[in-house]
């Protein structure tokens, strides 16, 4: 029966406490590397005993980057922008394309529609620098380098997928039965599509879009050759740190705090949705 | 009594505590002999679940002691009650043939292959699963999975079987067979069985006692034929027998000689008084709203009766069911012969005195039942 | 009101006919049964007439026009589903104001139509409700006002009380074939009950494996079924058979049981010297206080009743067993050793090998002409 022993609750806590201080630690660090000064920091032994400061945030936030050599002129917060904009930019186009080929593929079954979900599915499998090298040599011709287009069409790799296998199989599970109903009753398909599938779908496309956000905001290696100093995303930007100098530790944990604080954010709020989401397309997908 | 077999003294099963708590079993008592079989029956909610979950040792006891051929059940784990238990959600083993699963708890008693083959083909045949037994649950239909687990429960040797909506599932055409062999087979091995069924039909066909379930309370346990002819209220009245009982409110009035009821739309019942016991007038008289209560097989044809006029009458090969309006309501009629009526066509009907129950409005509780009703 | 055709409709998922070359036709504000076991065809059949799904093969006209490449929504067909299949995000007014928002009705005049059908099903008072608040039988009774909103000529209705309980189902029973009346429609309706078949079809069609096996009126299905499987599908208890063989002597056709003669009339007289199974309802059976001249001894196994029968299983002396059907309150044995006589008016006879019954049904027969 469901009764459970006083020592198996305390193994339990103390289980728990040790799986949330292996994954939560490396944040915590950051976040206290963040408000110290590379000579604290690069302490040995290192101690969390120091006068929090902010002046790597300051430095961030005006452009200024101090090293003991020279002053160094950096943009963050226009990486920031960067990033904020590509990802927003190609989770909606993700999104405007996504769902209705999600809708065809659940409703449809067309000669080799399986074969074509698949392969979508498969750019996820891939290694971006397979296709990054003759990708970049196109974008040259093409004139598509060092846009903002380009860029956002190539993170359709990473966002298109995620959201057609994951609102797929929240469309399968939606009975056709209720969908006949709605077109018996006289409305046409895409009222339909508009009316019953889309609403219904609802939590599903919002964790697909939460989640290739995160993925999009996340990415590093299409910005890094694709893209110039003025069109990188954070991820990216974090190496302007590394100068001549040395490495600038301080100010790369506050960009650290500062760039995953959104996608923590979101993330945290919308948890449920993620995890539902997530176990959906995993059993559908 | 010297041979209770399975003891249920005052029950209670409350999930959760505080404002969450759910009382869901209310002070059941029960004693089921052995060689009896017994069905809880109820719609969903009504606490049969709970209470067979309590039997098998799923869930705990939170009032009250259970007990099976001698032994207190309370704190005893589900494997040492010696209980075999059918599922609702049938519960195969994947991995086994059907075969497998229905000798699976044979194998760890003291009966020799040979002996397990043959209990187990002898099951198989009488639930007609002989040419599947090679084959996995997964790949046999709903029907044939719930007839294996119900062959996997029925061929142990247990001092009480629970069958959960044991028969929900299977093809209409084997019901009626399957429930005469299984009947058949639980006496003629001596088994104890409690039945746990939301379908009345079920619980009369197969069981010698019917406890009657709702809000946790038990409301009667009877034999079918005392259920059906003498229920205790106007719940198991309503909920026992298919068509259900007709039924309208009345109230009483009496004269010198004669016991009014005045339903609906000014039609009136008037009886001799003579037709009813003293006791019941003056209960039925003291409450003025009653309820009557007609079983539709009991509705008799006479040419000087009630007139009601035919709204639909459905042949349905061996019985006619004749829907008619009398004082504004429904109330229909069982014959076994085909009946000509049409739709709009008037018949003259009795309500016979000897045939008809009287509830309290109020409470439901029974007043009277008539006089040619099984005593 | 509407009149329906199906030309030799067929309809295959990958290589498996799901509905075999169906022909039938259906007069204006008839209400005809689809009457089979589950897998045979019927909800297929029901969605090729909404248009929802497309046949492979044959034609489908409604009220004379063939509705190739008619698209559902233009169809002007009414359907209740046996999932309800309402639209959780909507109330039930919404719910049944969805046929009457296309179109350009005005507010008010959606509004009347929905309180007026909802008051028909007695559902007025919870049309504020998502389907998740409502109780079973109120979103059965929703998804058929929602099939019945906007009056459609031809209603679809599959298996619409499947999913309610046996109370319910027995009160929509009665109330649904007036209901449907009232409503003047022409109405299809998918069942794999034989009592709400019967009760309901003024025609019952038998589907099987995809195919029509019988298309008729009540009576002819229950008592001249044409094949031994719709004997089998129409009656509970279920008709009891045995395997006999066909015979005739100076005083006519005969089968032997438990080496008692039992006569056929003339008209079974194919199943002489042929290998058959005798058909016996439960209801032709008869328990006899002792032993006649023509009864045959039996014991019984165990008594079941149901719903105002009682139900008796008994074994012949040849150990095969035969289920005997009586209403409720008449006397009858109850354990041991019995006697029963056989109607013999009422015996079906089939061929053991076709399963077909030796005596055509001729007036189902014509039934099929016409439609074909």
């Amino acid at each position: 029966m469901e009764y459970q022993s006083k020592l198996e609750t305390v193994l339990r806590g103390i289980a728990l406490l040790l799986v949330v201080v292996f994954f939560m630690f490396p944040i915590f660090w950051i976040f206290l590397m963040s408000l110290q000064t590379n000579e604290t920091i690069l302490r040995v032994p290192p101690s969390i005993n120091f006068e929090p400061t902010l002046s790597n945030y300051r430095a961030l936030i005006t452009g200024k980057l101090e090293t003991s050599a020279a002053s160094l002129e950096i943009n963050f917060l226009r990486n920031l922008w960067n990033s904020v904009f590509l990802s927003v930019a190609s989770v909606a186009l993700a999104l405007l394309l996504g769902v209705p080929a999600a809708y065809a593929f659940a409703r449809h079954k067309f000669k080799g529609s399986e074969d074509i979900a698949f392969t979508l599915l498969s750019f996820r499998f891939a290694p971006p620098l397979l296709v990054l090298l003759p990708l970049s040599l196109y974008f040259q011709k093409m004139g598509l380098a060092d846009t903002y287009l380009g860029l956002i069409w190539v993170y359709q790799l990473i966002c298109l997928p995620l959201i057609l296998w994951i609102v797929r199989g929240y469309f399968e599970d939606i009975s056709p039965d209720i969908e006949y109903a709605y077109r018996v009753a006289g409305h046409s398909w895409f009222s339909t599509f508009r009316k019953i599938a889309l609403p219904l779908a609802g939590p599903g496309i919002a964790a697909a879009g939460l989640l290739a956000f995160i993925f999009a905001w996340n990415n590093f290696i299409f910005a890094l050759v694709l893209a110039s100093a003025d069109k990188q995303p954070v991820t990216v930007g974090a190496l302007a740190f590394i100068t001549a100098s040395g490495i600038q530790y301080g100010q790369i944990a506050a960009a650290i705090v500062m760039s995953i604080a959104p996608t923590l954010a979101l993330a945290l709020y919308a948890q449920k949705y993620l995890v539902e989401g997530l176990s959906l397309g995993a059993v559908k997908g | 009594m010297s041979d209770v077999h399975l003891d249920i003294q005052q029950v209670d099963k409350i999930y959760g505590s505080g404002d969450a708590a759910v009382h869901a079993v209310k002070g059941l008592s029960m004693a089921v002999r052995k060689g009896e079989i017994t069905s809880l029956l109820g719609s969903s909610g009504c606490g049969k679940t709970s209470t067979l979950r309590m039997i098998a040792g799923f869930e705990s006891v939170s009032k009250g002691i259970i007990k099976l051929a001698g032994r207190e059940l309370n704190n005893l784990a589900p494997v040492k009650r010696n209980v075999a238990m059918a599922f609702e959600g049938y519960s195969l083993y994947p991995p086994l043939t059907i075969n497998d699963n229905i000798a699976f708890a044979l194998k760890a008693s003291k009966l020799n292959t040979k002996e397990i083959a043959s209990k187990v083909s002898e099951v198989a045949e009488m639930l007609e699963i002989t040419d599947i037994l090679g084959r996995y649950p997964s790949s046999v239909s709903g029907g044939q999975q719930q007839r294996a687990s119900l062959g996997r429960a029925l061929v142990r040797d247990a001092d009480l079987h629970l069958l959960d909506e044991p028969m929900g599932q299977l093809e209409p055409q084997l019901r009626a067979l399957l429930r005469g062999r299984i009947k058949h087979y639980i006496k003629e091995n001596g088994l104890t069985a409690i039945l746990v069924t939301h379908d009345q039909a079920e619980a009369n066909a197969l069981s010698d006692r019917i406890a009657v379930m709702e809000g946790g309370y038990l409301q009667q346990f009877e034999s079918p034929q005392k259920l059906k002819d003498h229920p205790a209220n106007l719940f198991t009245g309503t909920f026992v027998g298919e068509p259900p009982m007709n039924v309208f409110e009345a109230s009483v009035e009496r004269d010198s000689n004669s016991v009014r009821f005045e339903l609906d739309n000014d039609v009136c019942l008037t009886y001799d008084a003579a037709d009813f016991s003293t006791n019941v007038i003056q209960a039925a008289l003291s409450l003025k709203h009653v309820v009557i209560g007609v079983r539709p097989y009991a509705i008799k044809r006479t040419s000087n009766g009630i007139k009601a006029s035919v709204v639909a009458n459905h042949w349905l090969g061996d019985q006619s069911h004749i829907a008619a309006t009398l004082a504004g309501q429904s109330v229909i009629l069982v014959e076994h012969d085909r009946a000509p009526d049409k739709s709009g066509d008037e018949i003259y009907i009795k309500l016979d005195p000897d045939n008809i129950h009287l509830f309290d409005r109020e409470s439901g509780a029974a007043i009277s039942h008539g006089a040619e009703l099984a005593q | 009101m509407s009149t329906l055709e199906l030309r030799g409709v067929t309809k295959r998922y990958k290589k498996e006919t799901v509905v075999d070359n169906v022909s039938l036709t259906v007069a204006d504000g008839e209400t005809l049964v689809l009457f089979g076991p589950s897998g045979a065809g019927k909800t297929v059949l029901l969605r090729l007439i909404a248009g929802v799904v497309d046949p492979e093969e044959g034609h489908i006209f409604i009220d004379d026009e063939d509705m190739e490449g008619v698209e559902a929504e233009h169809r002007g067909v009414g359907m209740a589903f046996q999932n309800f299949a309402l639209f959780p995000h909507m109330n039930a007014f919404d719910n049944i104001a969805s046929p009457l928002t296309v179109g350009k009705r005005s507010r008010d005049e959606v509004k009347a139509g929905v309180e007026q059908v909802a008051k028909l099903l007695k559902i007025d008072h919870v049309l504020h409700h998502t389907p998740r608040e409502l109780s079973n039988g109120q979103k059965q009774r929703t998804s058929l006002a929602r099939a019945l909103a906007g009056s459609p000529p031809l209603l679809l209705l599959d298996d619409p009380l499947r999913n309610v309980d046996a109370k319910l189902r027995f009160e929509m029973r009665l109330e649904l074939p007036l209901l449907l009346e009232a409503q003047g429609a022409t109405v299809i309706y998918v069942t794999q009950d034989y009592k709400e078949a019967m009760a309901l079809g003024q025609r019952i069609a038998v589907l099987s494996e995809g195919k029509i096996e019988q298309i008729g009126t009540t009576e002819q299905i229950y008592l001249s079924p044409k094949t031994l499987d719709i004997a089998r599908l129409f009656g509970d208890p279920v008709i009891n058979l045995y395997d006999v063989k066909g015979k005739q002597d100076t005083d006519g056709v005969f089968v032997e049981l438990s080496q008692q003669r039992l006569s056929l009339d003339d008209s079974k007289a194919q199943c002489i010297d042929k290998d058959a199974v005798l058909g016996i309802r439960p209801e032709s059976i008869k328990f006899v206080p002792e032993n006649t001249a023509g009864s045959i001894p039996v014991v019984i196994e165990a008594e079941t009743p149901l719903n105002e029968k009682i139900v008796t299983l008994a074994l012949t002396e040849g150990g095969r067993e035969m289920l005997i059907s009586r209403p409720s309150g008449t006397a009858g044995p109850t354990a041991g050793k019995a006697f029963v006589t056989i109607d013999q008016s009422a015996l079906l006879i089939f061929d053991k090998a076709t399963g077909n019954n030796f005596v055509e049904s001729t007036k189902s027969d014509t039934d099929r002409e016409v439609a074909a």
